[in-house]
């Protein structure tokens, strides 16, 4: 069988780490900070300056650094971005008395992808932009990578990125969990080094489109459909639980993993959660900056299996297995 | 001891009778023709309850008034003097009341019912309805001569239920007393007909609109539920025709006619889905069985996220579902006994289950839609 894996991965976080006290201070959060630190939450990152787009190049500068890779190897760029808003340049107002509004009307087609292919050089890359899957935009991503890397022979490395920035003055509270900004790039290849993708799976359930009228019921569908996904990729796998070695996990409440732990029946300590605090919820970058940070820590062996899992509106839930 | 019914006029005097089993037991003792009835009811004076026969004398009370039962003198000294049985079905089963108000009513309440049956001089049979879950967080099988509670309680009823036992049983040396354990009523397994919604269907309507995410229980444990009709035949029968003062009955499915908790998921999505064909797009997930103790993590969580709907649900299936945690099987041998020669058992559970679902979903459980 042909091994397509993640060879490599970066990411990259805003500077600004404001706590929750400052967070509420600022009117930034829904309901009081406790709960939030009740639920396992410390910090959010917080872009001031950076676009979506600043945040994405300077990930996958770094990843192309880190790797010696030239740019010239990348033969198609796939940009994940779970805010529509992430989707689209930020636009500038139409001028003044405009009658036509043709600049308004251009700028829906002013495409992140296309910049980023532009900025980067990344002159072989053929390009797609992925979205409407929320915080599972980027396994999609991760999923159409291996999916044009076994069926197009020409196709060598496939760069996945994915960028969220929260619009300025947008409350970074979401269903109890804590927003950040942030970025994660990577590096999909045939014939991958680590990270093997055993097996993915994803179920949308579109009926919850409408995520601010059915907040009660996107909570309540939460548990038992992440449950099923989880356990239909691990059979998918051919493993069970018992042959995973970490949880990489999508960085919401420590409290919401603490409850999906118990309805699969892991253990809490196969759950990498130590970024849940002090990173808070990148929205579509999470499991890629846990899975760069537990491998810098060392946590990781050759041969680990690890199971990651994320949830994302529309609604979306998305888990892989991956060997490291 | 059996005594049998004398040639003489009965008179039956039935607690509780509009409640769910009580009006099918009025409605059976009715049509006896050596019987009059009389029904106490909470209620106006003045307003007739619809759901009992003609014939029926019916007098308001409360049990809660102490021995006069809240009756005139009168009226007291009447049934006093003429009453032969008490069929005593006066509960407050709300699984969640605070336990002193369970207590006024499932406690107090049958105290009074004692007292006032001590004055009857004609009295022959005194009928005490309970519930199988005095057995409360027992778990294995629990038999008709267990007195349960030992574990402790899952609710404010089932407590409240078992001291209630306590006070009946001492009263067993003065009074010619049965206790009968019902299991959880649903409905009626011919027409489906839920004459009383309980916090069951309270949980299935949460399911229904996709706000219960996960019960506390095991995938295998056994669900022990019956139909008001099986409940009415066979108390009945076990009054009427094999009273025995003393024993303690359960009417339950028992372990061969319950389903398990998860057939039980399954037949209501099937339902669910069978009778609403459009409650299929709203993708609701069947509920995630869990252990009791991510269950209560996950209530815990939205209680301190204080999220208003949420909390309400989670307290609606919490009511009953905590009893699903403490897996147990009633062993009916004496009723079985009894009832089986006269061809009476509770049918099972997944033959009449899915009209019960069908009713709750037409009548948008007993409220306009």
């Amino acid at each position: 069988m042909t091994r397509v894996g993640i060879d490599a991965l970066t990411y990259y976080l805003p500077a600004s780490a404001p706590t929750l006290a400052e967070l509420e201070q600022r009117g930034a959060l829904r309901g009081p900070a406790s709960t939030l630190a009740g639920f396992g939450f410390d910090r959010a990152r917080v872009a001031e300056s950076e676009s979506h787009v600043d945040m994405a190049m300077r990930a996958v500068r770094a990843l192309l650094d880190e790797t010696n890779t030239s740019s010239d190897e990348i033969d198609l760029l796939l940009y994940a971005g779970a805010l529509t808003s992430s989707s689209t340049m930020e636009c500038a107002p139409a001028p003044a008395g405009a009658v036509l509004q043709m600049r308004d009307l251009m700028d829906f087609f002013k495409y992140p992808v296309s910049q980023l292919q532009s900025e980067l050089d990344l002159a072989n890359a053929s390009v797609a932009g992925i979205d409407q899957q929320g915080c599972a935009a980027i396994f999609s991503g991760v999923r159409l990578a291996r999916a044009t890397l076994l069926a197009e022979p020409d196709v060598r490395t496939v760069l996945c990125v994915s960028a969220d920035r929260l619009p300025h003055g947008t409350p970074r509270e979401v269903v109890y969990n804590l927003v950040s900004d942030g970025a994660c790039a990577m590096l999909v290849r045939r014939g991958a080094a680590r990270n093997r993708i055993v097996a993915m799976h994803q179920v949308t359930k579109g009926a919850f489109w409408d995520a601010g009228s059915l907040e009660n019921e996107i909570i309540a569908a939460y548990f038992p459909t992440a449950r099923t996904v989880i356990e239909d990729t691990l059979r998918k796998a051919g493993v069970t639980l018992n042959d995973i070695r970490w949880v990489i996990p999508h960085n919401v409440s420590l409290r919401s993993w603490e409850i999906l732990l118990g309805l699969i029946g892991c253990p809490r300590e196969k759950l990498f959660s130590a970024n849940i605090a002090r990173v808070g919820h990148t929205i579509a970058a999470d499991n890629f900056i846990n899975l760069r940070d537990a491998t810098d820590a060392g946590l990781l062996h050759p041969g680990d299996l690890l199971l990651l899992f994320t949830f994302g509106y529309g609604l979306n839930w998305s888990c892989m297995v991956l060997e490291h | 001891m059996t005594t049998s019914p004398g040639p003489a006029q009965r008179t039956i005097l039935v607690t509780g009778g509009t409640g769910t089993l009580g009006r099918e037991l009025v409605a059976r003792f009715a049509r006896s023709r050596d019987a009059s009835v009389v029904v106490l009811a909470r209620g106006s004076a003045h307003r007739r309850p619809a759901v009992l026969p003609h014939g029926v004398r019916v007098l308001v009370s409360d049990v809660r008034h102490g021995s006069m039962l809240g009756l005139s003198e009168t009226d007291r000294a009447m049934l006093r003097d003429s009453v032969t049985d008490i069929v005593h079905c006066a509960a407050d089963t709300t699984f969640n009341r605070p336990l002193a108000d369970a207590r006024a009513t499932n406690v107090t309440g049958t105290e009074a019912v004692l007292a006032f049956a001590k004055d009857c001089p004609r009295l022959q049979r005194l009928a005490c309805f309970s519930t199988v879950y005095v057995a409360g967080r027992a778990t294995g099988c629990f038999t008709e001569q267990d007195v349960g509670g030992a574990d402790g309680f899952v609710n404010s009823y089932e407590q409240s239920k078992a001291e209630m036992e306590a006070v009946v049983r001492d009263a067993m040396g003065e009074l010619p007393i049965a206790i009968y354990r019902l299991s959880t009523i649903i409905g009626d397994a011919r027409s489906g007909e839920v004459s009383g919604f309980n916090a069951i269907h309270h949980a299935l309507r949460l399911l229904y609109q996709g706000l219960a995410p996960m019960v506390p229980g095991r995938e295998s444990g056994l669900v022990d539920l019956i139909p008001v009709d099986f409940a009415a035949d066979a108390s009945r029968y076990l009054i009427e025709r094999e009273f025995i003062a003393g024993a303690t009955y359960h009417l339950c499915a028992g372990a061969a006619k319950s389903a398990t908790l998860g057939a039980l998921l399954d037949a209501t999505m099937a339902a669910f889905e069978r009778y609403r064909p459009a409650w299929r797009k709203r993708s609701i997930a069947r509920p995630a069985i869990v252990e009791l103790e991510t269950y209560e993590l996950f209530v815990r969580s939205v209680e301190e996220a204080g999220n208003q709907v949420l909390l309400q649900a989670t307290r609606a299936v919490q009511a009953f579902a905590y009893q699903l945690a403490y897996p147990k099987v009633f062993d009916a041998r004496r009723a079985d006994g009894v009832l089986a020669p006269a061809g009476i058992s509770a049918p099972n559970v997944l033959d009449y289950y899915d009209r019960i679902v069908r009713w709750c979903i037409e009548t948008n459980w007993g409220t306009p839609a």
